[in-house]
């Protein structure tokens, strides 16, 4: 070995605790490139940003707003009426958090406050396959089972898709998000809480609703929130059983069909040879997205300012 | 261990940054998809004497997308038979069809019409010599509530109710506020149900109805935006069948099977004709038009693929089967006849 | 030896009273029954979406299992070529590009902002960053995929090709999995590491020989979780233009020259194209839920591994 740092007669010095200068080159390569994978991230947030934006400005400052506030959404002909896009996605995510909320809360409390331990990891690993599902099978599912077999015979609607079986559809996906956040919520709430009311002779009932959901507050707003960012995102659901193809005029009736932020980009993009060159409907597209981005962007920093807030709490 | 592991991940990110690099320098001449854009080299290959009966090769179509489906199920029945043969199909629009096809980019262009003394001319200028052949007919079937009392629509009247003109119409009789010569249709409810702008059926009714009266009007040639568009056809006529004076259209073949809906007459100048196999296929009924395919004579000579493929089309399973499969009129016979001649003699 | 009373006499008949009573709390037990259905009712969604996509897909699956894999897509339903080997390769190679871009990358980052990133603003922004990339929606990489890889850089994804759909995916599942191993490298035990260090260990020696190995079963969930996410993914496909109609090349699963081919074909999308061509044909409805059978097989299988492990050493470990 032609290590020099000890020394052949014996003598120990500080000079042989310091690394090789090879190793320690070698740390510092590491180190550089491990900080470089994490830099991705940051590069890939401003490619996101630049691709919304560069198109999205073409679109702002070329379109004739009267068209961006009309009759409905037709970009193939130069009708861009935004509202009639986010009327659809409110309508989808209000009915998905209809169906959501109280499915995954009553979850969640039953996972987190009554489940002896054996029943709860049965059941919580099929919440989470559920979690897993994709959305395209949800999307065959809310088109040919949830329409016709919930939305026409209990509500009259459409048995070939609307919004409110888009909506359902939407709520299952996020059943296991609202529950599974949910839950993480409430088990971060010390026992000594639960003991404490238990101990005053509070019941069950009494010291879940009254102790456990209130400590539990944040993390219950975090979840909910992220559960409607989701769903404002959610596209093939909408996409597949929402009842409309391409165009959508302006409706606030859940049992109409209609185009949502992403059903509405999801069909003007597919075959989107034959947006391009057509006046400003390829930049629409984009700028819709661009709409999205901000709404989720805004709800996903508030929800992790909850989360924040429980972190911090206990 | 865990570092080697690292180690040949990142290794495989770069191979395959380095075969994807490397994948797009040849581009053009590797995968069997590719067009053949160039002609001559792929067809000197192609001309080797074939063993009997199987041919390979490369085929490419472009042009309308109304005849587009027609050309996808000759080819993928051709291939059954054919497996060397490559055979792309596009369907930007027979105009831009045409474009590749003078250009002499395409072997056969699908159109929903004939081709214009404009197209002509440039294939005669870049030298490229065609034959045209009728493959089939495309019959839109106009519909309402089976107790409308209307009976027969002109094409004024249709351009009244669904033209770009009438966006809010709401009644029937709104149709003759636009100084257009209507027939006298009631004063009740008008609900519209139609494909959608990416239909092919949606062109079809554009391009054989309104497109004429809309540019004498000086108006886009396209439907007002206000009605139930989906792309569902069964949705169409659940929706034409859920009012008495409902108001919509849908490709023949799907309309003939359906119950509950009235197919209306259409008189497009010639009398109110009724919509059935006999008259769409002898072309009485107005809203129907005739499809083609233009085949590259020079390409059908040099490459034993593209000849092969449209002797195909000429069978029985083309002009025949694959016809109807994607819910078009065949021809009848005689016309199938004439269209068979024009390939033998060209 | 008379006991000490506690309490005064009426205090202790009450007390008595109220310990001896059977004690029927109503509103308790209808409060744990309801609780109970509602997670019942989402167990019970799922086994009837199951159930009716097993039931739809029953005959193409039981009739012509084969000829369904090896199968292309086609113009009709009853075509007996009709299937989705098409598909199969196009998810092949998005999994490949997930595996190779995405883990590398995002385990890279994790390891890097657990155990190397000082503690200031520019780490806090970046852990924000991935957390926010986490919520965008997939329709969004989408766009960013169309305008990049499909318009912008062309000249090397071959535009509409799988590569770009592949690399589209694995940026779109690269904060799942930063996250997920973030939160395995974070709980490995503080003197595993001490321990290494006391050895004489460098940095990097203590990670790769303590941090990685005891984090590994956790990060090997989070790349399944995010796998399994990807394959699934279908909007952010049709953007970067998963081709409807036909697709007239069949590529065997290694042709490397067809990555960049125009054009391509992925599970999750052949399903859309299905469902929509149902509306003409209803037969497709069937081929729509045989593919989803197909396509549930290997999502329900990565995601139950990734649950079984997790578990598996989390009981483990205590």
């Amino acid at each position: 070995m032609s290590d020099t740092r000890v020394d052949p007669a014996g003598g120990f010095s500080i000079e042989s605790l310091k690394a090789n200068p090879r190793q320690a080159r070698r740390e510092r390569l590491i180190r550089d490139s491990l900080g470089a994978t994490a830099l991705v991230s940051v590069f890939i947030s401003a490619l996101i940003i630049w691709s919304l934006f560069s198109e999205a400005w073409t679109f702002i400052f070329e379109v004739d707003w009267g068209s961006v506030w009309d009759i409905g959404w037709f970009p193939r002909r130069g009708i861009y009426d935004i509202k009639t896009l986010i009327v659809a996605s409110l309508i989808v995510t209000g009915i998905a958090m209809i169906v959501a909320g109280p499915l995954g809360l009553g979850a969640a409390i039953y996972l987190s406050e009554y489940a002896r331990p054996g029943v709860r990891r049965t059941l919580k690993p099929v919440l989470e396959i559920l979690a897993g599902i994709p959305s395209v099978v949800l999307g065959f599912f809310a088109l040919k089972w949830i329409a016709p077999n919930l939305v026409e015979t209990l509500f009259g609607g459409p048995a070939a898709g609307s919004l409110l079986a888009a909506g359902i559809g939407v709520g299952v996906l996020v059943v296991p998000l609202v529950a599974s956040i949910s839950e993480d919520a409430m088990k971060a709430v010390p026992m000594a809480l639960r003991e404490a009311s238990s101990g005053l002779g509070a019941r069950k009932v009494m010291t879940t609703m009254r102790v456990v959901l209130p400590a539990a507050v944040s993390g219950l707003m975090a979840a909910f929130i992220v559960a409607i960012s989701r769903a404002l995102g959610e596209t093939m659901i909408v996409f597949m059983a929402g009842g409309a193809a391409q165009t959508a005029v302006y409706t606030h009736s859940a049992l109409d069909g209609s185009l949502t932020m992403t059903a509405g980009m999801t069909s003007l993009a597919r075959g989107t040879d034959n947006v391009v060159g057509e006046g400003l409907t390829f930049q629409s597209l984009f700028f819709v997205g661009l709409v999205l981005f901000a709404l989720t962007f805004a709800l996903n920093l508030i929800a992790d300012r909850f989360v924040h807030r429980v972190r911090e709490q206990y | 261990m865990r570092l080697q592991k690292l180690l040949v991940l990142i290794i495989g990110l770069i191979t395959t940054f380095a075969l994807v690099a490397a994948a797009c320098g040849n581009d053009d001449d590797d995968g069997a998809a590719a067009p053949s854009t160039s002609e001559q080299q792929s067809s000197g290959s192609d001309a080797q004497p074939a063993p009997a009966g199987t041919v390979s090769g490369s085929v490419t179509i472009s042009g309308s997308s109304t005849v587009e489906p027609i050309s996808v199920r000759v080819a993928e029945l051709f291939e059954d038979v054919q497996p060397d043969v490559a055979v792309t199909v596009d369907g930007p629009g027979t105009g831009d069809g045409f474009k590749l096809f003078c250009a002499g980019e395409t072997d056969i262009s699908d159109a929903s019409r004939q081709i214009k003394d404009s197209e002509a001319e440039d294939c005669a200028e870049s030298g490229v010599e065609w034959v045209e052949l009728r493959v089939g007919i495309d019959g839109i079937a106009v519909m309402t509530g089976e107790s409308n009392p209307v009976e027969c629509v002109t094409f004024n009247d249709i351009y009244g109710l669904v033209g770009p003109e009438s966006t809010g119409f709401g009644s029937w009789s709104d149709a003759g506020s636009l100084g257009l010569a209507t027939s006298d249709l009631p004063d009740a409810d008008l609900d519209i149900y139609g494909p959608g702008e990416e239909s092919g059926t949606f062109d079809s009714f554009i391009e054989i109805v309104l497109e004429d009266i809309a540019d004498e009007r000086g108006q886009d040639a396209t439907t007002r935006p206000d009605y139930n568009a989906n792309a569902d056809d069964n949705v169409i006529i659940q929706g034409i069948q859920s009012s008495d004076t409902s108001f919509g259209w849908v490709g023949f073949a799907f309309a003939a099977n359906a119950s509950g809906v009235k197919l209306l007459d259409v008189d497009g100048g010639d009398g109110c004709v009724g919509a059935n196999a006999n008259t769409i296929a002898s072309g009485e009924y107005p809203v129907s038009r005739s499809l083609y395919i233009y085949v590259n004579k020079a390409k059908a000579e040099a490459s034993p693929a593209v000849s092969a493929y449209v002797d195909f089309y000429m069978s029985d399973e083309g002009l025949g089967t694959a016809v109807a499969d994607v819910g078009y009129v065949n021809l009848t016979d005689e016309a199938k006849g004439a269209t068979r001649a024009n390939w033998a003699g060209r | 030896m008379a006991k000490a009373r506690l309490v005064g006499d009426r205090t202790n008949k009450v007390m008595v009273q109220a310990m001896e009573r059977r004690s029927t709390d109503v509103r308790g037990r209808v409060f744990q029954i309801s609780l109970l259905v509602t997670l019942l009712v989402s167990l019970f969604i799922l086994a009837v979406l199951i159930v009716d996509v097993v039931m739809d897909g029953w005959g193409i699956l039981t009739g012509r299992p084969g000829g369904f894999l090896g199968g292309t897509m086609r113009s009709l339903s009853d075509d007996p070529k009709l299937g989705v080997h098409q598909a199969l390769v196009g998810t092949f190679w998005i999994a490949v590009f997930v595996a190779v871009l995405a883990f590398p990358i995002g385990i890279g980052a994790a390891i890097w902002l657990e155990e190397y990133a000082p503690k200031n603003r520019f780490t806090r922004f970046i852990e924000l960053n991935i957390r926010n990339l986490a919520g965008v929606p997939s329709i969004v990489y989408g766009l960013l995929g169309l305008f990049l890889f499909v318009n912008h850089l062309e000249g090397v994804t071959g535009g509409k090709s799988i590569a770009s759909a592949g690399i589209t995916l694995a940026i779109l599942v690269l904060p799942i999995v930063v996250i997920t191993a973030q939160e395995a490298i974070r709980a490995v035990p503080q003197g595993l590491k001490e321990g290494a260090y006391g050895v004489g260990a460098t940095k990097w020696t203590m990670i790769r020989s303590q941090v990685l190995p005891y984090a590994a079963p956790g990060i090997l969930t989070g790349t399944l979780l995010s796998m399994s996410r990807g394959i699934g993914e279908a909007a952010p496909l049709l953007l970067v233009g998963a081709v409807s109609g036909r697709l007239g090349r069949d590529s065997g699963f290694f042709d490397f020259g067809d990555i960049n081919a125009d054009a391509f074909m992925a599970m999750p999308v052949i399903i859309v194209e299905w469902v929509q061509n149902s509306g003409r044909d209803p037969g497709f409805a069937e081929a729509a839920a045989a593919a989803i059978v197909v396509l549930l097989v290997f999502v329900i299988l990565m995601n139950a591994t990734a649950i079984f492990l997790r578990n598996h050493f989390e009981n483990k470990r205590g």
